[in-house]
């Protein structure tokens, strides 16, 4: 009886055995590497807005506070977006015939909110406060970035749980003085009080910071 | 079905399981009852392969979602207060059957979320009912949005407006003769002055007020006893004695929040103060009842022959009537002696649904209890009928339109379709009426009947006010623009008036520019902003009562047989049915869900040979029903209680086919409301229908000292700590929890009243989906919260108990050690937290945990329910399907209360559950631990206090005060009325 398998079914099968290891490992690897890429974590990427408004020109060169425009940062958890009434504030008397401010203008006009889009975006299940991050010490940069040298938004930090914990579980090197809260050029200086201090200064509570029920519920 | 005869201490929550029925007993003890069945359904391998197939396919693509988040939207100009994520709360009333319950809606970002009690409301006390809370779905109800139409045709308002011009013109050559105006009780100034500015324009119209649970039997007892209709206040806070006959203190009294706290001040012998006793006479079980030192079953019949008997025992000249059984009430002696010793201290009140001349003897012996001023004061009528001739009541109203004498008929948020007696035959008369026009909120039963229907706006979409029990003013202010438009009766009213169109806002404040001296603005936004108008409530006063000549004698009754019309606990007169919360809402005593099966003695089951779900025929002279019945415990066997406000069928998608409407029945003598007197009978039919009742679920089957400890005032004073636990177990690992705070809850059982406002407040605060009947059915019910209700002796005559069960929050959690995946910990001020985002649905901690509390999404539950996103409360998940979930302490509220405290470094506030701030009686207190001067520490540390399950060596945080009861020595605390 002749053979079913020619000798060139060996390389065939190896092969095919090869791609399939191949494939699944590549697959893991992917499945476990992807994620944490920049890529998949939307990082260093200008996100397309109705404006392009520049947090460059506004803090960086004009000297806005962040405050200014998210006024609700201190005390809300929500640190909330600036409405259209506020913008026009300045850009009723400055800039009134820029073509590229038309949709605010239109906004104010027709009553019609700008409708922005979402740079930095937490995990499903997370429910973060700002207002309590301020109040202790933790500044806009830890989490946004030097956002006073972007001409247009990304996002620069993970935003993962592992990078929440890594502060949660030791928030003292994040702190920083309250003068420097809202100054996302801030570097910490030999002058700059030790995390020691920080943490008592701001009365950080001897609380678990890493219980599942401070974010999670 | 096996006999009844549960062991003398034993308790038990289903008659099965009272009589130790085998199969029931083995169906208790699994989980998940049904889910093998459920698996066997068929499914062969290569079908599990091709769906874990798709589920991985799925999978993937469920990870493929958009780059970059959502959009985000900020307001064009930020109303003036709004701050992104906190807060708002307004004050306004919710109104139910004419009367004004006193509520503050919390708005985020402009949109109500939850309704909460106001606390400056006399009758709201900072708590609330299942009703006003229930308001939050009411409100958003998709099943609302419709526009005018006329013949069922879609129009537009300008026709509307149109045509009314031409109306008018009409009616005011005729002067009003042909036009009549329908609507349920008015309390509101404002609107009682409209429609009287209109009785004034069109002398010859004429106005019915028409409430289907009618209170006219205590209106007409006042005019008999006093000459006028007085309105009752009590004070239940004084009464060291309280005979309640049928009574509805607690249940559907226009005060009935208010009494509840008053009641509940008196019942705890560990908090000092003397105990009151109160003595329950009552034919089906009410929530009073349940919760009395005494309840006596007694048939419709014998309550008007007990209260002639206690007349006979009270009063000095010789009574009208008296008792011609007294060998049936060999208890009498005993209340009699307790009242008579408590003279000035006692209170003897009969419920709504009694006849008039039942209200004028309790009247009478009131009076000679010398209770005025102490335990009770008399105030004028709330809500007054029209002036003269211009009033006329729905009977007269159906006879006038089926003689052509009505030309023109105005129904202001009133069903007659719905809830009037087949008798008057209002719907025949109805198509007699040439331009009828019915203002709801959605096109229900009467608007299919009308020639017009106009979409009413929610009570929280226009300017309004109303009134209280008490007579209090509450102006209601708008929660928010009319989401889907429609009109107030304000803005309809004001179509028919000839002066100057004016806005309901105006409209009421021109009401109470009157009321308001000096400094009009200010006092109006103080009103406005408080929920309470000052000075407003009613004053006591002073009337005398008629010599008793005037006092009809009790009229005989010879019934075998009565029904008894209640409102259902849950959906009212009906007006509720569309509501998904309230129709899944447990009834406090049989625990159905989504029906409203006849309540019937287990006595008269067995005569007639039903069992529960068996459907029965009931006849009422010449209309029947059938419908599935339910054996109710404690029921008297000469009688059938029918809730009233099921089988709507025009409510909306939730409402519609469910249960069975026995509206048809209701009898033209005494209304909805109270008992028919027309011959009655039961019989079997044929088949039987599957009810839902959650009474079975969740079933712990220990021993009932683990359960519920109870006892008498008599065992308290001789050994305070009788109920208390043993030593504590011992403990297989020694957890401390180490955080700041150690949360805890005390639950007094002795305050609980099993009214249901704490599991709504719950549902409402933390996103708890419906799931519907099959669902219930299949024990899937998803609520955190649920309140057991116990049953101890007989099932003629039993004791009743209450018991709200949520998660423990136990030290030594059991669900913790089994959870594979971490997903249920602990955490350091010791919560037992659920992560929902590990939970891979094993349900092992549903299985190991003893007290039944652990809920699992089985289905995806929320993505079902028919509510706009925008109405779910933002600071807590909305579970998934496969996703255990429970009570977690309200841990959004500790979250806020944290995150205050430290950003503003100072002390940790306090802290209130939703189910907490509900709760009308004040039952359920929370709070940390480690502050031994905080509310909580305080009542841990009463004598009452004990763990449920302590055997289990769970170490729950939550503990609860045993029941004292304090009946008569010389007699038994539950009774049947019969002959011995």
């Amino acid at each position: 009886m002749a053979a079913i398998f020619g000798p060139a079914a060996n390389l065939a099968v190896k092969l095919a055995m090869i791609t399939l290891l191949a494939t699944t490992l590549g697959a893991l690897t992917l499945w476990v590497l992807w994620p944490r890429t920049d890529y998949a974590r939307n990082l260093q990427t200008a996100v397309s807005q109705p404006v392009p408004f520049s947090h460059q020109h506004h803090v960086a060169g004009l000297g806005l506070d962040c405050r200014f425009c998210h006024a609700a940062v201190e005390v809300s958890a929500d640190a909330g977006l600036p409405p259209t009434y506020t913008c026009m504030t300045c850009h009723s008397q400055v800039w009134t015939n820029a073509s590229l401010l038309a949709p605010v203008r239109h906004s104010l006009a027709a009553n019609i909110p700008l409708v922005w889009h979402q740079v930095t975006d937490l995990p499903d299940y997370v429910y973060f406060n700002h207002s309590i991050h301020i109040a202790k010490g933790v500044g806009c940069e830890s989490c946004h970035g030097d956002v006073a040298s972007m001409p247009m938004t990304y996002k620069v930090k993970p935003l993962t749980m592992e990078f929440c914990l890594d502060c949660h579980r030791n928030p003292g090197p994040q702190l920083r003085p309250k003068s420097a809260l809202y100054d996302t050029h801030w570097q910490r200086t030999p002058a700059t009080p030790s995390p020691a201090a920080l943490l008592a200064a701001y009365h950080v509570p001897d609380r678990n910071l890493t219980d599942c029920s401070l974010c999670h519920r | 079905m096996p006999p009844l005869n549960p062991a003398a201490d034993s308790l038990w929550r289903s008659l099965e399981e009272a009589a130790r029925d085998p199969a029931f007993l083995s169906r208790a003890a699994q989980e998940f009852p049904g889910l093998t069945a459920s698996l066997d359904s068929g499914v062969d391998r290569r079908q599990v392969i091709r769906l874990m197939g798709a589920a991985l396919m799925m999978a993937a693509v469920a990870g493929c979602d958009s780059r970059f988040g959502a959009d985000l939207v900020p307001a064009v100009r930020t109303p003036p207060n709004i701050i992104p994520a906190l807060p708002n709360f307004y004050a306004t009333a919710h109104v139910v059957g004419g009367y004004a319950f006193g509520v503050v809606v919390k708005h985020l970002m402009g949109r109500p979320v939850q309704v909460q009690g106001n606390p400056h409301h006399p009758a709201s006390l900072g708590a609330l009912d299942v009703f006003a809370q229930a308001q939050l779905l009411d409100f958003y109800d998709p099943d609302r949005a419709s526009g005018v139409s006329v013949g069922g045709e879609p129009t537009d308002r300008q026709a509307l407006e149109a045509s009314l011009r031409d109306q008018r013109a009409q009616l005011l050559t005729r002067h009003g003769a042909g036009l009549r105006v329908l609507t349920g009780t008015v309390t509101s100034h404002t609107l009682r002055a409209r429609i009287e500015a209109l009785l004034t324009q069109y002398p010859n119209a004429r106005w019915t007020q028409w409430e289907p649970l009618s209170r006219t039997g205590s209106r007409r007892g006042a005019v008999l006893a006093y000459g006028r209709p007085v309105e009752v206040i009590a004070h239940l806070d004084a009464v060291d004695v309280l005979v309640s006959i049928d009574g509805d203190l607690l249940s559907t009294n226009p005060g009935r929040l208010h009494y509840a706290r008053d009641f509940a001040g008196r019942r705890n012998p560990a908090r000092g103060g003397s105990m009151s006793r109160v003595y329950a006479v009552e034919s089906t079980p009410t929530l009073l009842g349940a919760v009395a030192d005494h309840r006596i079953v007694a048939g419709p019949a014998r309550l008007r022959q007990i209260m002639a008997a206690l007349a006979q025992g009270l009063l000095n000249d010789p009574a009208p009537v008296s008792d011609p059984h007294p060998e049936r009430a060999p208890w009498l002696p005993a209340m009699l002696e307790d009242l008579r010793n408590a003279r000035g201290r006692a209170l003897i009140h009969v419920g709504a649904d009694q006849p008039a001349e039942l209200h004028a003897l309790a009247h009478r012996l009131n009076e000679a209890l010398g209770g005025r001023g102490r335990t009770f004061d008399l105030i004028d009528e709330v809500a007054p009928p029209a002036a003269g001739e211009q009033a006329q009541t729905l009977e007269d109203l159906s006879s006038d339109m089926q003689d052509g004498k009505v030309a023109h008929l105005l129904i202001l948020e009133s069903n007659p379709l719905f809830t009037a007696p087949a008798a008057w035959e209002f719907a025949a008369a109805l198509k007699r009426v040439p331009f009828s026009i019915a203002l709801a909120r959605s096109p229900d039963e009467t608007a299919s009947g009308t020639t017009w229907y106009v979409p009413q706006v929610h009570e929280w979409e226009t300017w309004s006010d109303a009134r209280a029990y008490d007579g209090t003013a509450t102006i209601l202010q708008p929660q928010a623009l009319p989401l889907y438009g429609g009109m107030s009766a304000h803005d309809l009213l004001g179509l028919y008036l000839t002066q100057e169109a004016v806005s309901a806002e105006e409209a009421v404040q021109a009401t109470w520019r009157k009321h308001f001296a000096g400094d009009f603005a200010g006092a109006w936004r103080d009103a406005v902003a408080s929920g309470v108008v000052p000075g407003t409530a009613s004053p006591s006063i002073d009337v005398p009562l008629l010599p008793a000549s005037g006092i009809e004698p009790l009229p005989p009754t010879t019934q075998q047989l009565t029904v008894l019309f209640r409102a259902d606990p849950s959906l009212w007169d009906g007006r509720y049915a569309n509501n998904p919360w309230l129709q899944e809402l447990p009834r406090p005593l049989t625990k159905i869900v989504w029906d409203n099966p006849l309540l019937i003695a287990p006595k008269l089951a067995r005569a007639l040979q039903l069992a529960n779900g068996d459907l029965a025929q009931l006849t009422v002279g010449d209309r029947l029903a059938v419908a599935p019945v339910w054996l109710m415990p404690g029921q008297a066997p000469d009688c059938v209680t029918a809730f009233l406000g099921s089988g709507r069928r025009a409510a909306g998608s939730i409402g519609n086919g469910h249960g069975s409407d026995f509206y048809p029945l209701t009898g033209p003598l005494t209304g909805a409301g109270g008992s028919s007197s027309a011959t009655v009978s039961l019989r079997k039919f044929a088949g039987s229908a599957a009810l839902a009742s959650t009474e079975h679920h969740n079933l712990l089957l220990e021993t009932p000292a683990e359960i519920l400890r109870h006892g008498t005032l008599a065992q308290f004073s001789a050994d305070p700590h009788f109920a208390a636990n043993a030593a504590p177990a011992p403990r297989l690992y020694h957890r401390e929890p180490s955080g700041p705070a150690a949360w805890g809850m005390s639950i007094d059982l002795n305050a609980c009243i099993g009214c249901n406002a704490c599991t709504i407040a719950c549902q409402a605060e933390n996103n708890i989906a419906v799931v519907g009947k099959e669902q219930v059915i299949a024990q899937r019910e998803m609520h955190w919260l649920r309140v057991d209700r116990y049953y101890a002796g007989e099932a003629d005559a039993p004791e009743s108990f209450f018991q709200p069960v949520m998660c423990m929050h136990c030290e030594e959690a059991p669900c913790e050690l089994v959870c594979p995946v971490g997903a249920t910990v602990h955490d350091a001020e010791g919560l037992n937290v659920m992560v929902y985002n590990r939970c891979v649905g094993t349900r092992f901690c549903s299985n190991n945990c003893p007290y039944k509390v652990r809920r699992f999404n089985f289905k995806g539950y929320a993505r079902e329910q028919l509510r706009p996103p925008q109405s779910w409360n933002p600071d807590v998940t909305v579970r998934a399907r496969g996703v255990m979930e429970k009570c977690s302490y309200c841990l959004q509220r500790i979250a806020e209360a944290r995150i205050e405290a430290d950003r503003d470094n100072r002390p940790l506030g306090e802290v209130k559950t939703a189910c907490q701030s509900a709760c009308p009686t004040q039952a359920i207190t929370f709070g940390n631990l480690n502050d031994p001067a905080s509310p909580v520490a305080q009542r841990k540390q009463s004598p009452l206090n004990f763990a449920m399950l302590e055997s289990q060596g769970t170490r729950p945080r939550t503990t609860y005060e045993a029941v004292v009861r304090n009946p008569h020595p010389g007699i038994q605390a539950t009774l049947v009325d019969e002959s011995p």
